[in-house]
């Protein structure tokens, strides 16, 4: 069923204000960089097909605001992502101390069923940079007291290791999405609109 | 002319004009970045500007070198420039031994280099550019001098260096020095025409004419088309021939979208009064239909050289000269330099467009929000505004110039008081001082100490005289003054002009009495001064501004002794005689043999810089209830008895008063006029409901208003009388956002049903604009957003008069509404919105909840989380998330 249905996958991209967040995924989706910064507000969304294993799968890749400042608006869309990417930049060291605070903030607003097993890709972004201020070695010791979360060091800029990541990131998320299939509905998508409001009809499918 | 060759040309050569140009532009940059007094100073300055402006005119010449080159050009001042002028030209040829010996042989360049030295060259330009004739006789067609844009830039700098003012090179289009040529911009021909100098030879004209008795005369040179008036066509010239050379330049470029528009030559009728005066105060240019477009050009057509007639005007008469209509396009410096650059404050541009208190036709003129100009152009009012003299305008063109003779209640008239003594005091100051150096000067070549000791004695003896004699002259003075007084008080002229020269008289007296350099004849001079200043006081009295500015014109500043006024000016002429440049222009006219400094070479004892009154705490907003006026110990404005009204904000009805008590509290006086009546008339006063004071009833012509006060506490929208000025502000504040409803009155959602739900159809559209504006997919509503007043969204208590008056008619809770449910429509409905919304941490389902759903959820003031209300209570629950964050940030902080 999964393979002739479109599959799609949720993706949060989480990390500190500036470590390269969106530069990341439009590096990714667009191929495109630029060196101008303009923060993101709230969150945005692009989206990406790509072959997984001989299975085509559209990755929905959510952008977040890394400032306190725009977090005002509210991160509904955590409920139901399939992977959660925090970034940290390897120049910067105090973007790597709050991937602590990431990881548990995300872990409570999208509040997964198996919180431990739940899939994370670090990446640690501007390796393309010096000095260096988070080691490699760092960076990994940390992402194995968190269950061996993976580890790409990426830049943005120069396009290294980027697709490699996002590849790693939709196969876990895939097999994320393939264990708990049975415990979601068909889609992944999870937001059910029961306000006062008109519900949207299946929102969940993007294209 | 070949068009298309034209443009090719101008094409090929069109990197040399940049060149030639930028050289011109980094060279005069260059010596204005030091900002001295006088470039010429700098060293090598004068020689590379003038090698620059010699290859700008030697660029594109017919003739050649041998043939004299570009003298040709030049002699065409001969007959382009006004009489007065063209005898120096022949002189300004001349070698002198000051000029670097390789000019000697070269007149054109001797011309320029003078030219240059004394600051003329861009007038001398201007007007030889006016001429195409001539110029195109002169030059191919590809010439810098012929590329308009570049002619004008080129003046402009010229201009910047000449004023000393490196601000003015900014008015250069930047487009002249990019390599595109496709970016044409039409240029800014305001710039170019001498503004000044028009003035100037329009006064002498005028002068001349009047001398001469034949007013007709005036007329007639307005026909400046006519080819038989050559000279007067010269004079004319850069007013005229601007729209020729710009129709010209249409003809050549017809490809070139020009931007401009030349509005129609209608004929402006010339105010058919009799009994005023035509008066010719370019700097009074009455603006019509004008709009400044944003780029940067205005063209008004009519002329604005007559118009102003200013109630104390004098006799001259003018009659049927709308038979003759004068009609220019002329264009408007954008910076407007008027009258000498008088004028600082784009406030006080408007200000001369506004009409007199009182005047009804206010509504016609561009008006400004009480919250752009805080009311300021509502009169009467003091700024505490002086204007600065222009850059070599002379003392006396200064005080006789129109900025200070206007009436109007924007130039302080007392502060212009202080402001001129200080002038005054300044250049007789440094009269003395030049005295003095001319003095040392000349002990210097007494080399003999001896002598010079004994010189010093005599001068120490003859001083003391001197000051015996000035003692006693001034006494004798002083009580003539006074015998004057007492003996004139029942003219109209005496007794309110006594204090202020007397004024001047002792701060006159204060320097001669130390002096101890002068000579005793400079002494005496000042006695003479002190003892004529009655007689000179009396003597402005009985000239009229127009006198004064016609005796600027005509050159002996020596003011023969005028006639008694007959009836119908004296009161008018009483104002004159009040008013501080009346007296200041008497008393500097003594000493005008004596080569009276430059107004803008006064070192103003406060100057503008130490002092900037815009920044003294002058009171503009200080509630100042009227009853207790009397007790504050300085009055900073008016009189212990009347102050003029401020544009206040008021916010409270004023509570009922018995009409007696109040008015006598006014010391009967009119609180808009300050004209005391005696009580039994004072019943005839009328009360302002807004400011809550009693008006005369020319102040106060029965006009209702809806008042703030009245509406904010008592949900009260009737009309109610007010004064005129009260009219004027609450008109300009109708539509500002003044009106923290709910601060102002706690109570005022329960005078209205309405407003409650205005009131939260405002906070949720707070709440709302967030996630539109930063949706991608809410183009349209973003847009319908956008055409909203900002303060709408983003302070939801604030509401000015209109919206209150909407709110209660109803209407803005159905535009509030409609524009909340096209919101909410989107919100609901869209991915992204829908994705940034809040889930309840406490239940954790996975409602998506908004902040706007105010009857259900609970935001969070501090992080604008958002939760049930059920789940969440602020004030005994923390906020999850908030706890998070400090925690974030004391762990980032530990580390």
């Amino acid at each position: 069923m999964a393979s002739r249905k479109k599959t799609l996958l949720k993706v949060i991209i989480l990390g500190d204000s500036s470590v390269g967040k969106t530069s990341l995924m439009n590096q990714y989706v667009n191929r495109k960089f630029t060196n101008q910064y303009k923060a993101t507000i709230g969150a945005d969304f692009l989206t990406k097909e790509l072959t997984v294993d001989d299975r085509t799968v559209t990755m929905q890749i959510w952008d977040t605001a890394g400032q306190e400042r725009f977090q005002s608006l509210g991160v509904a869309f955590y409920r139901g992502a399939d992977c959660c990417v925090l970034v940290f930049d390897v120049t910067a060291p105090n973007t790597f101390k709050s991937l602590d605070s990431w990881r548990d903030e995300f872990l409570i607003q999208a509040s997964p069923r198996e919180p431990e097993n739940f899939p994370f890709v670090l990446l640690g972004n501007k390796v393309d940079l010096e000095p260096r201020a988070i080691s490699s070695k760092r960076a990994q010791q940390w992402c194995q007291s968190k269950n061996n979360i993976p580890y790409f060091e990426t830049s943005a800029k120069e396009g290294l290791n980027v697709e490699q990541a996002f590849m790693a990131i939709a196969k876990n998320a895939l097999a994320q999405q393939n264990s708990t299939v049975d415990l979601y509905n068909e889609f992944p998508d999870q937001i059910k609109l029961t306000n006062t409001q008109k519900p949207s009809g299946g929102s969940g499918c993007c294209q | 002319m070949d068009q298309s060759l034209d443009c090719l040309e101008s094409c090929v050569y069109s990197s040399k004009y940049r060149q030639l140009l930028c050289d011109l532009k980094n060279t005069i940059e260059g010596l204005l970045v030091t900002q001295v007094a006088n470039v010429w100073t700098i060293y090598g300055g004068l020689n590379r500007l003038h090698n620059i402006m010699v290859k700008i005119f030697k660029h594109g010449c017919k003739t050649s070198e041998k043939e004299g080159g570009i003298y040709k050009f030049i002699q065409g001042l001969e007959w382009l420039q006004p009489e007065t002028a063209k005898s120096y030209f022949h002189i300004e040829c001349e070698y002198r031994p000051h000029i670097p010996p390789h000019l000697k042989r070269n007149k054109s360049s001797i011309w320029l280099y003078r030219n240059l030295e004394n600051h003329s060259l861009s007038q001398k330009l201007s007007w030889l550019l006016s001429n195409q004739t001539h110029l195109y006789a002169c030059y191919h067609s590809y010439a810098f001098l012929c590329q308009q844009k570049y002619s004008e830039a080129t003046l402009i700098c010229l201009r910047a260096l000449e004023r000393n003012q490196a601000s003015l090179i900014s008015e250069i289009d930047p487009y002249l020095f990019l390599d595109k040529k496709g970016a044409m911009k039409v240029h800014r021909r305001c710039s170019s025409f001498p503004d000044n100098y028009f003035k100037k030879v329009y006064e002498e004209k005028t002068s001349r004419n009047m001398c001469d008795g034949n007013l007709d005369d005036i007329k007639e040179d307005h026909k400046i088309n006519c080819p038989g008036r050559k000279s007067i066509q010269g004079k004319f010239k850069p007013w005229k021939s601007m729209p020729i050379l710009h129709n010209h330049f249409e003809k050549e470029f017809t490809k070139v979208h020009c931007q401009s528009k030349t509005m129609p030559n209608t004929p402006e009728h010339i105010k058919k009064t009799e009994s005023q005066s035509l008066k010719l105060k370019h700097g009074l240019i009455h603006k019509k239909h004008t709009k400044v477009r944003e780029g940067s050009k205005v063209l008004f057509n009519n002329l604005s050289i007559v118009e102003h007639t200013p109630p104390q005007g004098g006799s001259q008469v003018i009659e049927n000269t709308s038979k003759e209509d004068i009609t220019h396009t002329c264009p408007l410096p954008r910076k407007s330099n008027r009258s000498g650059g008088l004028s600082t404050s784009p406030m006080q541009v408007v200000e001369s467009f506004l009409p007199k208190a009182g005047e009804k036709d206010y509504k016609k003129l561009p008006k400004k929000s009480f919250i752009e100009d805080g009311g300021m152009s509502v009169l009467p009012m003091s700024t505490g505004y002086f204007p600065k003299p222009a850059k070599g305008q002379s003392l006396l063109s200064f005080l006789c110039s129109s900025h200070l003779n206007r009436t109007n209640a924007e130039l302080d008239r007392e502060n212009a008081h202080f402001s001129i003594s200080e002038a005054i005091i300044s250049a007789v100051e440094q009269i003395r001082c030049k005295c003095g150096l001319k003095e040392i000067d000349e002990q210097m070549d007494d080399s003999d100490p001896e002598i010079s000791d004994l010189k010093q004695k005599i001068r120490l003896r003859r001083t003391a005289k001197a000051i015996e004699k000035h003692r006693k002259a001034w006494v004798a003075d002083k009580l003539n003054d006074i015998a004057s007084e007492t003996t004139t008080t029942a003219s109209p002229l005496s007794t309110s002009s006594a204090s202020s020269p007397t004024g001047s008289c002792t701060s006159l007296s204060s320097w001669a009495f130390d002096d101890d350099l002068s000579d005793s004849s400079q002494i005496e001079q000042s006695v003479t001064v002190l003892s004529s200043n009655r007689l000179s006081a009396s003597t402005t009295t009985l000239c009229s501004e127009l006198d004064l500015s016609r005796n600027l014109s005509s050159l002996p500043f020596s003011l023969p002794p005028r006639g008694t006024p007959d009836g119908a000016s004296t009161s008018e002429t009483a104002q004159i005689d009040v008013s501080a440049e009346g007296v200041a222009i008497s008393l500097i006219r003594k000493f005008s043999d004596k080569q009276l400094p430059k107004a803008s070479d006064l070192e103003w004892l406060v100057s503008e810089e130490d002092a900037p009154q815009a920044l003294l705490p002058l009171p503009k907003s200080w509630p100042v209830s009227p009853d207790s006026c009397e007790e504050n110990s300085t009055p900073l404005r008016g009189t212990l008895e009347w102050a003029p009204p401020r544009p206040q904000i008021i916010f409270t009805p004023h509570p009922p008063q018995r009409k007696k008590l109040s008015i006598a509290n006014q010391n009967y006086r009119c609180a808009g006029c300050s004209m005391k009546v005696s009580s039994k008339y004072a019943a005839r006063f009328r009360y302002c409901e807004y400011l809550g004071r009693y008006f005369c009833t020319g102040c106060h012509t029965n006009q209702l208003a809806i008042i703030p006060g009245k509406v904010l506490q008592k949900w009260d929208f009737g009309r109610y009388p007010v004064s005129t000025f009260s009219y004027r502000l609450l008109e300009q504040m109708y539509t500002d956002p003044l009106f923290h409803v709910f601060e102002l009155n706690k109570n005022i959602a329960k005078l209205s049903k309405n407003l409650q739900i205005c009131n939260q159809y405002r906070q949720s559209l707070y709440y709302l604009k967030d996630f539109i504006f930063s949706c991608k997919y809410a183009e349209k509503i973003n847009q319908r957003l956008q055409q909203e007043r900002t303060y709408i969204l983003t302070d939801p208590g604030v509401y000015s008069i209109n919206d209150l008056v909407n709110v209660k008619k109803g209407t803005m809770k159905e535009q509030l509404a409609l524009l909340f449910q096209t919101c909410c429509r989107h919100t609901a409905e869209c991915k992204i919105c829908l994705a940034r919304g809040f889930i309840c941490e406490i239940c954790d389902t996975n409602d998506v909840i908004f902040p706007w759903h105010m009857k259900v959820v609970t935001r969070c003031s501090r992080c604008g989380s958002c939760y049930h209300s059920a789940c969440w209570n602020p004030s005994k629950d923390s906020c999850r998330k908030c706890v998070r964050l400090q925690k974030k940030k004391e762990s980032i902080a530990r580390a």
